[in-house]
């Protein structure tokens, strides 16, 4: 309990201390670093020059290349958007007073530090990507999950350090939500995750459940008890401090619909790419994507 | 087209009512060419990109304007404006950037001009458009964008609130102005107000591919809408269609599985390929921030075209229907619709025709010719402008402006030599095109 205590202190005094109000407030953003964004786009471009055709080669075991029927509707399946809309507001204003200014505040320890925390996280989460890919009958990428995980948490020190990434293992995350997808479940209402944003019915379930199996598992001690009550908030001042996304940049009265347009696309495309089997029904073309 | 240019402005203003009466302006000089559509999407490429420093300090301003008209509920979240500072340490001149069409003071191009700024030492500070939503809800004295000399004193008056404030934190030693795009044509009215109010003392200005006639330029894009999506939902269904088909194979026949969660719009611009394709996303980029002044205009005017004034929309309303509804609108539906109807109410004798005249930078033509310190850089391409309009800026500025030859509507923003030229005319260096 007291450990509890200590951790909404903290939260609440770090919120504080950044707090912006008035007429007029500034507001420390990462520096930006132009040089090496350049040098990151050209690396990209060549990526993509050197990447696969756009189209899937014939017999390359993902079936016949999709169509103009397969495309979910323009409308997007939202029968909580009433709620949804409030939820998105709560966040948002929830983002500006505490979240962005503990971020704030977090980003103030060096970059060491902070990508140490964000590596020990990430090596964490393989042990859940892991189990989905296994789940998923997906054995190369579950491989490579398992792969980084032995290599970062030994070389690594702990997972502080991503040698897997400098080995070229780069990691890419799964979870309950893509082995539903898998599977052939679809995702279901759109749905907004109080304090972690936009989501589906689906992915929501699979993102409590994947919490629900760290939890269990209780990996070296680290979720339960007095270091959960720390680590936990700490993970998410991390995910919140590496995400860009700010509400209501857009300043646009539309933002809801896009951003609900864009992630539920996303969401499908994503699932296309996982499927299991082609899907042998179209989507009837008058109901609301991800119904 | 190219008589009318040498005619009088009583004659001028005649051909601006015909080409108003008209269904439409004449082409842009870039509509049709792959190279200027292409490279409008895609922009510089990296490699030809100016050097930029490897650190550039950032901080978000957020300040509240008391002329700021009141808040709809629907806009909660635009109380205060939003805009960017980057502080050199010392003393240093102050470069003010302004964004283009319905943009942010945050955007790519943005970014590429704070980065160039930056090393060539000026404290940079960058504010959105006057058609932003933001701005328009926070910062706008009308609520009704689009009017240039109006949007422009909006921009001068957030402009000197925030240079107040900066001034006991930072040393300005000079204030000098840019914008590119719709930004080009109201920092050149900003420094045209302040040559006779003497609010900041603004230097020089640099006008990056400006319209010459704004309403003229959003038709020559509604034009392009109307040829690459067409009207109703049918057209914008068929693109959407079009480019989610490619996507989702895409990411099939690829190994990866996650896209990238910023990136769905740049990935959407990735598989864009024939010219309909460039022009369609083109056309979709003006359309949508249309929506967006739309919305905002009719609300704040009271017209009720899109919001029945007597019951304002609410925050948690659904507004799927009403920007589907918006996004078959074009530009003259809001200036018949909205614009006019609230302008000519508070402008006693004024017509329609004088009202579409006035969005033409001939507001500023003879400081344009007898002021030295106007600069602009376009393309002989760029989608937004046709012969006349490129022949009145070159007959104003003379050696002031340098017209590239490619490069379309800001598709070479950012490049070594578009850098190395506003550097110039910025700094007072500028010794004409033909170096």
């Amino acid at each position: 309990m007291r450990s509890r205590r200590a951790a909404t202190l903290l939260l609440v005094s770090l919120a504080l201390g950044g707090c912006a109000t008035g007429d007029f407030a500034v507001r420390t953003l990462p520096p930006e670093t132009p040089a090496a964004d350049v040098t990151a786009a050209l690396q990209a471009q060549q990526q993509r020059e050197a990447a696969s055709p756009i189209v899937p080669a014939a017999g390359s075991g993902l079936g016949p290349p999709l169509t103009d029927a397969d495309v979910p509707s323009m409308r997007t399946y939202d029968p909580w958007e009433r709620m949804n809309r409030s939820i998105y507001r709560f966040n948002a204003r929830f983002d500006e007073a505490i979240f962005l200014p503990v971020a704030d505040q977090y980003r103030r320890l060096p970059q060491p530090v902070r990508s140490g925390v964000h590596n020990f996280f990430s090596n964490l989460s393989e042990v859940v990507s892991f189990i989905n890919y296994t789940a998923q009958l997906r054995l190369a990428p579950g491989v490579r999950s398992l792969g980084r995980f032995i290599i970062n948490s030994t070389l690594g020190l702990g997972g502080l350090f991503d040698v897997a990434t400098s080995m070229h293992i780069p990691g890419v995350r799964t979870g309950l939500g893509q082995t539903l997808a898998r599977w052939g479940v679809h995702p279901g209402p759109y749905f907004v995750m109080p304090f972690l944003g936009p989501s589906t019915l689906r992915d929501s379930f699979g993102f409590v459940a994947d919490y629900g199996t760290n939890y269990t598992i209780n990996l070296g001690g680290l979720y339960q008890g007095t270091v959960g009550w720390v680590l936990t908030p700490l993970n998410v001042v991390d995910l919140r401090a590496n995400t860009s996304f700010r509400y209501y940049s857009t300043g646009s009265p539309f933002e809801y619909d896009t951003v609900r347009f864009l992630y539920v696309r996303r969401t499908l495309i994503e699932d296309e790419a996982l499927r299991w089997w082609h899907r042998a029904g179209k989507p009837a073309p008058e109901a609301p994507a991800g119904q | 087209m190219r008589f009318t240019r040498s005619l009088g402005a009583a004659l001028a203003l005649t051909h601006l009512m015909a080409a108003y009466s008209a269904p439409a302006p004449a082409p842009a000089t870039g509509l049709a060419d792959s190279e200027a559509l292409r490279a409008t999407v895609y922009g510089a490429p990296p490699q030809d990109l100016a050097a930029l420093p490897a650190r550039v300090p950032l901080e978000e301003v957020n300040i509240a304007l008391p002329w700021a008209r009141p808040l709809p509920a629907v806009l909660w979240f635009d109380r205060r404006l939003r805009a960017w500072f980057s502080a050199q340490r010392g003393a240093a001149p102050l470069a003010i950037v302004i964004s283009g069409t319905g943009a942010d003071g945050n955007t790519t191009n943005i970014s590429l001009l704070r980065g160039a700024l930056y090393g060539a030492g000026y404290h940079v500070l960058t504010i959105p458009s006057p058609t932003f939503p933001g701005f328009i809800a926070a910062a706008s004295s009308t609520g009704v964008a689009g009017d240039l000399e109006q949007d422009s004193r909006d921009v001068y008056a957030v402009a000197r609130e925030i240079v107040r404030r900066l001034r006991p934190k930072v040393e300005i030693t000079e204030i000098d102005i840019l914008g590119y795009s719709l930004g080009g044509a109201h920092a050149a009215v900003v420094k045209w107000l302040d040559a006779s109010q003497h609010e900041l003392g603004i230097r020089r200005a640099v006008m990056i591919n400006p319209p010459v006639s704004l309403f003229d330029s959003m038709e020559r894009l509604d034009q392009l809408f109307a040829s690459s999506i067409g009207q109703g939902d049918e057209g914008f269904d068929q693109l959407y269609r079009r480019v989610y088909v490619r996507l989702a194979n895409y990411y099939r026949a690829s190994d990866q599985v996650r896209v990238e969660d910023t990136n769905l719009m740049g990935a959407a611009a990735a598989v864009l390929r024939t010219d309909a394709d460039f022009s369609a996303a083109i056309a979709l980029t003006f359309r949508i921030a249309l929506v967006n002044v739309f919305y905002t205009g009719d609300l704040y005017a009271g017209t009720g075209v899109i919001s029945d004034p007597r019951h304002p929309p609410q925050p948690d309303d659904a507004t799927e229907a009403v920007f589907r509804e918006l996004l078959g609108k074009d530009f003259s539906h809001y200036f018949d619709q909205v614009f006019a109807p609230y302008y000519l109410a508070r402008r006693p004798g004024m017509t329609r025709e004088a009202l579409y005249a006035s969005s033409r930078l001939d507001l500023i033509g003879a400081a344009l010719q007898a002021d030295p310190d106007y600069y602009a850089q376009t393309n002989a391409d760029d989608l937004i402008l046709d012969e006349a309009e490129l022949e009145w800026l070159r007959a104003r500025l003379g050696s002031r402006i340098v017209v590239y030859p490619h490069g379309g509507h800001l598709g070479n923003l950012g490049e070594r030599r578009q850098v190395a030229d506003m550097l110039d005319m910025l700094g007072g260096r500028w010794a004409g095109a033909a170096r």
